[in-house]
């Protein structure tokens, strides 16, 4: 009896290692440092006034669990979060005066993440939500960004970043 | 005499460069790309001239409170280029979507903005860094 749940335990081990590195072959990967590539992005993501504003550089660091994004823009103050890849919602650390939180998965060979920022204005309080897709190349990243808000039609933009 | 006159150009020039700069400030200096907004009200003053074309628009708030708003665009040249006149604005209902100011003020950077009733639409494609 004995030998035969040490046995189910091995196998039932062994089945979850197996597992997790099929998981792991599978799963794309976003590490690095990845900097704006204006000239591949889309016009309305760059210049005086863009119509979504995209982060010059993203720092990405990823595990089988969770993935961690700092995304810094020329004197904008920074976002960053560690999401968890099971969807669950956590707070992402956004500038003094805004409130934000967000969630990613990874589907198929895309990573989805969707948040929703709140912040206060002379207009009162704005809600707006962001979906992010990114797809990995090799040493090239693309962003496509949807900010949806109240009273306004959604709106998508696309980014390619360089990997540094 | 000669020398005062050069000076006084040159004074003069000086002077005005200063004001051109002032006046034409990038984006990330100024407005919060972390922020963007969607404004709907009517415009009631409009402020044609360059490097930005400044709408002056009346938004109301929830709390029934007006706010008038100052909204930098571009210059007119590129307003006209979008089928857009001077004698359009005033008066139209306007919505517009862009980013707040940095310092908390009621102004935002329009980077795009649509009249309601006549559907004329300005987009920015500015491709200045």
């Amino acid at each position: 009896m004995r030998r035969w749940t040490v046995a189910a335990g091995i196998g039932f081990a062994l089945m979850l290692g197996a597992r997790a590195i099929s998981l792991a072959q599978t799963a794309p990967d976003f590490s690095g440092m990845w900097r704006l590539n204006q000239a591949k992005s889309s016009r309305a993501v760059v210049g005086n006034t863009p119509d979504i504003q995209f982060a010059s550089q993203l720092e990405v660091r990823q595990t089988p669990t969770d993935i961690s994004v700092t995304a810094t823009s020329v004197r904008q103050r920074p976002v960053s979060a560690t999401y968890k890849l099971d969807g669950s919602k956590v707070n992402v650390q956004a500038p003094e005066g805004i409130t934000e939180t967000g969630q990613a998965t990874l589907n198929g060979s895309n990573l989805v993440i969707t948040s929703r920022r709140s912040f206060s204005s002379p207009a009162g309080d704005v809600v707006v939500d962001f979906k992010e897709v990114w797809t990995v190349n090799g040493s090239e990243l693309t962003v496509e960004k949807t900010r949806t808000q109240v009273g306004d039609t959604p709106s998508t933009q696309k980014a390619v970043y360089d990997k540094l | 005499m000669r020398v005062m006159v050069a000076l006084a150009t040159v004074s003069t020039g000086i002077l005005f460069a200063g004001i051109s700069l002032q006046a034409h400030h990038s984006f990330s200096a100024t407005y919060d790309g972390n922020k963007p907004i969607t404004l709907r009200g009517t415009i009631v003053k409009m402020g044609w001239q360059n490097p930005h074309a400044h709408l002056y628009v009346d938004v109301k708030n929830p709390d029934g409170k007006v706010v008038t708003w100052e909204v930098e665009s571009a210059g007119p040249t590129t307003l006209m280029k979008q089928g857009l006149r001077k004698e359009d604005f005033v008066g139209a209902e306007v919505i517009i979507k862009g980013f707040l100011a940095k310092d908390g003020t009621p102004t935002v950077n329009a980077s795009s903005f649509t009249l309601v009733e006549s559907k004329k639409e300005f987009v920015n494609d500015e491709k200045t860094p």
